[in-house]
């Protein structure tokens, strides 16, 4: 492994984006594809499915062929795909011109045998031809058939096999073709092949073909999934020979033997394609019959759904309940069914009209294209956002539904009580759609699930060879089941918010409750009919933001009533082991598509994944996401009774909230009327009381939602799909129930297997126990004598945890306290607790795990005790210690007489300061901070709220001083990383040197851009984001650009979005304050990657929470070892010097401006490399920028940044309003600050580059011997 | 420049003892001057305390002198009787000079609220000289510093007139408002403790003389239809009578009459323009209507119904309301009932912008009696803050 991690790790290197004002190169083209193109491709896949307007989808195509555009997308499957469209289009009924369709398809596809077109043929495309041949070919006719004249030249099957040999595709896939629907055209078409190939004397594609015939003809082997069958009971196979070249796909098939044919069983297409997977893609595919529970989950959500809300209808209807609106029998479940009765009927109208219309007007636009294809017809804008081919994917029933569940699923976002953002809703349901299509084409052709690859006895996936195969591997079961799924484009924000508002808006018209009144006796006084969901908007911070809202009588059912109808597949857990991941968006779940990496409208991020998967450069990180995915987890039964008789009880207990919040309210002063002041306090007190209220509520709605989840999957092992966010760190991506979250959902959790706890075990699970309590700061020796000192406790709460002295509810951990007690309780009863089968996962955790990275990174030996990296008797804590400052500094201040010391001293607990001493080192700003301190504060819940600001205030004022330079060590290295950042973020491509300069104007650019000032135009060319590799091979790109929303209107609202096809410049500030966060996060989950696939090597069962590693009791000490381990091979690879030499290959050639360099070290390097060397400084002539402004321009553009609406709080606040320095003051004279002198000049970026700082003594390899390194 | 301010503060030491000495031979004391203005750059520097930027303030005295004159002697606001005045953002106290100046029967008591240092000296010497100054170092936009005026006793002489009969006599209310969102928070605030009678509303109608930006004025006052009509305008005008106290011209240009010197700058220019530098400032007398429109207890209401269909300003109303609840579009049917007065009824198919107080009187009047209308008022107070879960449910 350390081998592995001192190569020189592969960089996945892509030029920087343009500005978007620029026109366009093919290079940039070729990564950024603009958003109009997207659209063109998406309306183009939606009007080829189910042939909805094959007509529309040809031109669409043939213009983006003739203007070069989208040529990323154009890939062969999407050729295959039109021509797939166009033979159906001669045999559908409703076809006038079948000679034409039938031409176009030969046309097409002589296009791409004749090399004319940018895709070559594939395997899908000889059978699709094939099949041309067939069905329509006068030589292949039967008698009474019509054939249809074609006029472009045809290929027969002699001539088709020859380019297939060309092409090195293996006959036996293309006879076993997702083309062939039917198993008699595939054997016809075998048939076809067989006597071509006997004409031309192949002798050996006679023999494959042969082959493929027979596989077909055999029955399934029964026994296949069982290791140790007999092989006396297998039917003869014959030897095949597969030959894959280097990137892993197939090459040829050698048979060596022809196989005898069993003539009774009859040819079956879907046998020939199951046995095709396993011989040539050598690997194995899950059995159905374990994979059928999952995919009849994902497949049918909706239609249960749907099933369990009729059937609650009906049965209202039959106790006759349903006149009974109002009262409280009604339940979400009927409401839903009414609202989906009448959403549905009104959507297949709309629908209807809409697509009249646009057919109306498309029809038109073709019409006029057609006849005079030079003019330019302008798009009108409903021809070009036509909508009715996206919403003709789905049947309205489903599209309704989609629409419901979708909205009361997203309730209680963006921090909207009861409702959500207009224009999260927007995309979410019409992301929804776009899923639930894609689904459906996933699941068309019925695809085996291939396993997971990474098996326990595999050769190290360290070495060179290994990893190859690895690689290998992938590429091929990526390549099946590319090939076995329809090609399905991605939809634009633009198609997505459209698509959603129409939903949306029908919606909102047609669903309804009855809000009624009771008086004091229960009985109904008042009632009305209102909308269930409606629309309004906010202010927030000066920007007004779109709400979608629930009527309170809605929101109140989602905190009572089972809600899992609601639920996605995509949120649950899985039945089966995930589908492993062979690339960007596939793997996780079997038919829902799910990204490998978490980002947000990033396309620079998804660019970078997508050329780091086909390098093959992700192979470990894509195994270590199967590893953590394949670990089973089962429901632990006994907490899940104890929590569900909580939640029935409707009472508070252990962070379940009750059903009513019981918080007092605050009482109204006497004075409220006249004192302002009083009155605002109390005011303050009731705004925090609501929030609280808000909050009570939307926990009760979060927590049912587990409970319900665990209900569903109880005595089911179940596992939980992971990706990982775009530093690399891994979650699981069920969001509601899962490891990840709250002490809760870990407590209803357990490891799908139990293993014998062993001495060791036993004595872990004890420590476990201490660290749960909260007594985690004691020796080992310590924490095992606080447990057998309780076991009394401990015996009470597994006996009466909800009768008895409640000791357990006073944990730390309350819940994952209560179910480590029952197994403490559950190995002494068993008489020998050390062959105990204990299922509960014990954690491991860091110490200020980012500050265990930092002080072995600069071999910082202070630092290294700090956080447990040195050897020594007891943990060291460092939030107690700088707790115990700040509570030193307090008494000082309270001795002055400091009214905040005095209401603050002895609750300086370790938890208010354990965020802010933890984010220090992440660079937290004085708001930071503050903001932290205060959320702890008012947690507290006993210091008021009118003074929680303040107070806030003092206290970080005393803790970010208490840290002082504690972490010197950590200090040095973050800022390294903050110059580099920041640097980098400054620089642009050589090339772009000329327009930052305006000495190359853009036509593009226009007036506008000419008159701008030279800082604007250098601003607009930085571009230049920060990106680096993890260890592993990970490029990480940091996405902060400055956000460019654009206003979209839909039915509903007007909403902003983002366009994320549209580079635009970046934040410069932020990408240089949130490096060293995000560089310490890669590296830490590449440690946490790491163990985990050394853990699937060994045999440990793992799961991790970022720097908490979980497993078996027993396996405690093997994974000990192994986390320490891989923490040294991390840090004995040079991480930081390879950084360096990373940025040095990467931004090589890139410039910085100097004037981008004031006030940093390194514009005393730059300057004097100017003087020095004229040419290395190069001021580009032609510059005829007003000589003054350079300074002030400068600070004002950084304030704008500083001052984005969404990141106003994070963004640091450093500015100060000081009068700037005299100009000639003293330490400023080598400065030659003339204000012209910085404008147009530029210094290479590799120069001023900082060194990497030194590194201290401390060897990480002591870290071996650290009992509390991790623990 | 320590050496200039040293210098400055000497200055001012030797004029004090001149004020002394005469102090001691005329009857009435003199009132200390300010430092010379050519200094006030040095002394208010405005560059190195960013606050002071926004902390506009008269600097000619004479000009002064006839603010004063307008504020203490217009018809509108006074009944003849010597008043108490509460003086909050005097600045270094040109205007507070000016009404020391007037006699004993027109200003009994001047209560100044100040907290900013760079002015609070120069306030302090009034206090030294004139019995009738107190200053409380507090900010005016602090209520407490009210709670501080009452509880120094400074209030006790002060007699709580009922309502309905007529001004405040005594009780007096006097601001310069800060250039920035505090000001126009505060101007907000004080207008909204007039329906509910608290704050120096507890006292009576109390009159107000208020200096603010031109272009909060124009908020404040735009009339249904203009483009500036906004939530201000409708309190405003649902509960105050609001007058200029001098004609326009009297106070310009800018520059000559008020402090600090404008600046122009790239800065400014992207400041909103309710916070420029150098826009004309407008002295204003405010008086409490006998009858606010918004009723007692109904602030809260009037606030919510308000804020939200003034997002929507140029939509009609029977299109926006619906935004205020679910099912709030049922109110359109009171607003519009055949059976009401013709006085009564609304016009929903006009926009917020263009509804008359009286339109926005009957509005709340229908949300007021509908059953459903929501309870708690407030924004709501999650909005923008992303929590967690809700965050990985996105990221996917």
């Amino acid at each position: 492994m350390q081998g592995f991690l001192r190569r020189r790790t592969p960089y996945t290197i892509l030029p920087t984006p343009l500005p978007a004002e620029t026109g366009s190169s093919a290079l940039n083209d070729l990564y950024f594809t603009d958003s109009p193109t997207q659209d063109a491709v998406s309306v183009m896949d939606a009007c080829l499915h189910n042939l909805y307007d094959v007509p529309r989808a040809k031109h669409i195509f043939e213009q983006l062929r003739s203007e070069g555009r989208g040529d990323t997308f154009l890939d062969a499957r999407v050729y295959n795909s039109l021509i797939d469209a166009y033979l159906k289009m001669v045999s559908a009924p409703t076809t006038q011109d079948r000679e034409m369709w039938l031409n176009s398809a030969w046309e097409l596809y002589n296009g791409m045998e004749e090399g004319r077109e940018k895709a070559h043929p594939t395997a899908n495309t000889y059978a699709l031809m094939l099949l041309a041949y067939l069905r329509f070919h006068p030589d292949s006719m039967q008698a009474g058939d019509a054939a249809v004249r074609c006029g472009a030249e045809t290929h027969d099957p002699e001539s088709m096999l020859r380019h297939i040999i060309e092409h090195q595709i293996p006959v036996s896939l293309v006879v076993a073709d997702r083309a062939f629907q039917s198993s008699e055209e595939a054997n016809e078409v075998i048939r076809l092949l067989s006597r071509a190939a006997v004409n031309m004397g192949l002798a050996k594609v006679v023999n494959e073909l042969g082959m493929a015939e027979s596989l077909g003809r055999q029955g399934l082997d029964p026994l296949e999934d069982v290791p140790e069958a007999i092989p006396v009971m297998k039917p003869k196979k014959p030897s095949i020979n597969v030959i894959h070249s280097e990137d892993g796909s197939v090459v040829d098939i050698d048979v060596s033997e022809s196989p005898e044919i069993e003539t009774e069983i009859p040819f079956n297409l879907d046998t020939l394609r199951k046995h095709l997977s396993q011989v040539v893609f050598a690997r194995r595919v899950m059995p159905d019959d374990v994979a059928a529970r999952q995919k009849l989950l994902e497949d049918s959500v909706y239609d249960v759904a749907v099933k369990q809300m009729e059937h609650q209808a009906k049965m209202l209807e039959d106790l006759g309940l349903d006149n009974q609106r109002g009262l409280k029998h009604v339940d979400l479940q009927t409401w839903m069914w009414a609202w989906h009765q009448k959403l549905q009927v009104r959507l297949a109208a709309e629908i209807q009209n809409l697509v009249e219309e646009e057919h109306r007007l498309g029809g038109e636009y073709l019409y006029m294209a057609q006849r005079s294809p030079s003019s330019n017809v302008a798009y009108s804008d409903k021809v070009k956002h036509a909508l009715s081919p996206f919403l003709t994917l789905l049947k309205p029933e489903k599209l309704s539904l989609i629409t419901i569940l979708e909205l009361m699923n997203l309730q209680g976002t963006g921090g909207v009580s009861d409702g959500m953002k207009t224009a999260r809703a927007l995309l979410g349901v019409g992301r929804a759609v776009e899923l639930e299509h894609k689904a459906q084409m996933c699941k068309k052709n019925n695809i085996a699930i291939p396993q997971s690859q990474f098996a326990r006895a595999d050769t190290s996936i360290f070495t060179r060879l290994g990893y190859r195969d690895l690689q290998a591997r992938r590429v091929a079961a990526r390549k099946y089941m590319e090939d076995a799924e329809d090609w399905t484009s991605d939809w634009s924000q633009l198609v997505r918010v459209k698509v959603g508002g129409f939903l949306v808006d029908c919606l909102m018209d047609v669903a309804t409750v009855t809000r009624s009144l009771a008086d004091a006796k229960g009985e109904e006084v008042y009632s009305e009919e209102q909308p269930a969901f409606f629309h309004s908007y906010e202010y927030v911070r000066g920007h007004k933001l779109g709400v979608i809202k629930l009527n309170p009588v809605v929101a109140e059912r989602m905190a009572r009533d089972r809600i899992k109808t609601t639920l996605h597949p995509r949120h649950l857990p899985m039945l089966i082991k995930p589908k492993p991941w062979l690339g960007p968006d596939q793997g996780g779940y079997l038919f829902n598509k799910t990204a490998a990496m978490r980002f947000k409208d990033s396309v620079e991020q998804l660019n970078y994944l997508r050329h780091a998967s086909a390098a093959g450069n992700l192979e470990l990180i894509y195994a270590s996401l199967d590893v953590l995915g394949s670990t089973p987890w089962k429901i632990n039964r006994g907490i899940f009774e104890i929590v569900l008789s909580v939640w029935n009880s409707g009472k508070r207990m252990c962070k379940i909230p009750p059903i009513v919040s019981d918080l007092p309210e605050p009482e109204r002063p006497e004075n409220y009327d006249t004192d302002q002041h009083a009155r605002s306090i109390f005011l303050q007190r009731h705004k925090l009381y609501s929030q609280q209220k808000a909050n009570n509520h939307s926990d009760r709605c979060s927590v049912n939602y587990k409970i319900e989840i665990a209900r569903a999957f109880l005595g089911d092992t179940i596992y939980m799909p992971h990706n990982v966010d775009f530093r690399g760190r891994a979650y699981p991506v069920p969001p509601h129930l899962s490891h990840i979250g709250d002490d809760l959902s870990r407590g209803l959790l357990l490891f799908g297997e139990g293993k014998p706890l062993g001495e060791r075990g036993f004595w872990w699970l004890k420590v476990h126990l201490a660290n749960l309590y909260g007594f985690d700061k004691g020796s080992f020796d310590e924490r095992i004598a606080f447990v057998e000192q309780h076991l009394e406790d401990i015996y009470d709460s597994v006996d009466h945890p909800l009768d008895g002295r409640m000791w357990w509810t006073k944990a730390d951990d309350p819940w994952q306290c209560l179910a480590t007690c029952m197994e403490i309780k559950a190995a002494i009863d068993s008489g020998d607790p050390h062959s105990y089968e204990c299922s509960l996962p014990i954690h491991q955790d860091g110490t200020c795990n980012g500050l265990q990275h930092y002080a072995a990174l600069g071999g910082d030996a202070q630092g290294a005790a700090q956080v447990n990296l040195a050897v020594t008797d007891r943990p060291s804590d460092v939030y107690t210690f700088v707790a115990d400052m700040v509570e030193e500094r307090l008494r000082e201040d309270l001795a002055k007489g400091n009214k905040q010391a005095r209401l603050l001293i002895g609750k300086v607990a370790r938890k208010v300061v354990k965020q802010t001493v933890m984010t220090t080192v992440y660079g937290v700003t004085f708001i930071g901070a503050r903001a932290q301190i205060e959320k702890q504060l008012a947690a507290r819940g006993d210091i008021p709220a009118e003074e929680c600001w303040e107070a806030s205030a003092y206290l970080a004022k005393h803790v970010l001083g208490s840290i002082g330079d504690l972490f010197r060590g950590a200090k040095d290295i973050q800022l390294w990383l903050t110059s580099c950042a920041r640097l980098i973020a400054k620089s642009i491509p050589a090339e772009r040197v000329p327009n930052a300069c305006g000495v190359v104007e853009e036509k593009k650019r226009g007036r506008a851009a000419a008159k701008k000032s030279p800082e604007a135009r250098l601003k607009m060319e930085q571009m230049t984001s920060v990106v680096w590799t993890t260890p592993l091979g990970l490029p990480i790109v940091q996405p902060y650009r400055t956000t460019k929303r654009k206003q979209i209107m839909t039915g509903l609202q007007t909403v902003f979005i983002s366009d994320p096809n549209q580079p635009s410049s970046v934040n410069s500030m932020k990408q240089a304050t949130a490096f060293p966060p995000n560089f310490i996060h890669s590296l830490d989950a590449t440690h946490m990657m790491l163990t985990a696939l050394e853990c699937r090597a060994q045999g440990l069962t793992f799961a991790s929470v970022h720097d908490s590693y979980w497993t078996h009791a027993g396996d405690i000490d093997k994974m000990s070892v192994i986390i320490r381990d891989t923490f040294i091979a991390l840090h004995s690879s040079d991480v930081l010097n390879k950084l360096h030499e990373e940025f040095r290959e990467r931004y090589k050639g890139y410039k910085v401006p100097i004037a981008a360099l004031r006030g940093t070290p390194a514009l005393k390097k730059a300057l004097a490399l100017a003087r020095v060397n004229s040419d290395e400084v190069s001021r580009v002539a032609g510059n005829d920028a007003p000589e003054k402004e350079p300074e002030l321009a400068l600070s004002e553009g950084e304030d704008v940044e500083a001052g984005s609406a969404e990141e106003v709080e994070d963004a640091p606040k450093k500015r100060r309003a000081l009068p700037r320095k005299p100009k000639a003051a003293p330490e400023d004279e080598q400065d030659p600050s003339e204000d012209g002198f910085y404008t147009g000049r530029f210094v290479d970026l590799l120069d001023v580059l900082p060194d990497v700082p030194q590194k201290g003594d401390f060897d990480v390899k002591t870290i071996k011997k650290s009992l509390y390194f991790f623990s | 420049m320590s050496t200039l301010r040293s210098c400055v503060r000497y200055t001012r030491l030797l004029r004090r003892c001149y004020t002394r000495y005469n102090s001691t031979q005329a009857t009435a004391p003199r009132i200390p001057s300010l430092p010379d203005q050519a200094t006030w750059s040095e002394v208010f520097p405005v560059y190195a305390v960013s606050t002071l930027r926004d902390r506009v303030f008269v600097r000619k005295p004479e000009t002064a002198a006839k603010l004063a004159e307008s504020f203490l002697s217009d018809q509108l606001t006074t009944e003849g009787r010597p008043k108490v005045v509460i003086e909050t953002y005097p600045g270094p106290g040109v205007l507070s000079r000016a009404l020391l100046e007037l006699p004993h029967s027109k200003l009994r008591k001047l209560i100044i609220l100040e907290d900013q240092p760079e002015f609070t000296p120069y306030l302090e010497e009034l206090q030294a000289v004139d019995p009738r100054v107190t200053v409380i170092k507090k900010s005016g936009y602090a209520w407490d510093a009210y709670t501080q005026i009452v509880q120094q006793g400074l209030m006790d002489d002060v007699q709580v007139v009922p309502w309905e009969n007529g001004i405040h006599p005594e009780l007096h209310f006097i601001s310069h408002l800060p250039l920035n969102i505090m000001g126009e928070q505060l101007i907000a605030q004080f207008l909204r403790c007039i329906p509910e009678r608290s704050w120096l509303f507890h006292y009576g109608r109390v009159p107000m003389s208020i200096i603010i930006g031109e272009w909060l004025w124009q908020r404040m006052t735009a009339p249904p239809g203009n483009k500036h009509r906004c939530k201000l305008s409708v309190v405003t005008e649902a509960t105050i009578e609001c007058t200029l106290s001098v004609p326009r011209t009297t106070v310009l240009p800018y520059d000559t009459h008020f402090w600090p010197q404008s600046i122009r700058s790239a800065t400014q220019e992207k400041r909103p323009e309710s916070r420029r530098s150098g826009q004309p400032m407008m002295p204003l007398n405010l008086v409490p209507l006998v009858k606010p429109l918004i009723g007692l207890g109904k602030l809260d209401q009037w606030d919510f119904i308000l804020r939200r269909l003034f997002v929507l300003k140029s939509t009609p109303i029977k299109r926006s309301i619906g935004s205020l609840a679910p099912g709030a579009s049922t109110l359109l049917k009171s607003l519009v009932d055949p059976l009401l007065p013709l006085d009564e009824q609304v016009d929903v198919s006009k926009a917020s912008r263009d509804l008359t107080t009286r339109d926005w009187e009957m509005i709340a009047r229908a949300f007021d009696k509908w059953p459903f209308a929501p309870v708690d008022l407030q924004i709501d107070p999650n909005v923008g803050k992303d929590r967690h879960m809700v965050d990985s449910k996105l990221r996917r």
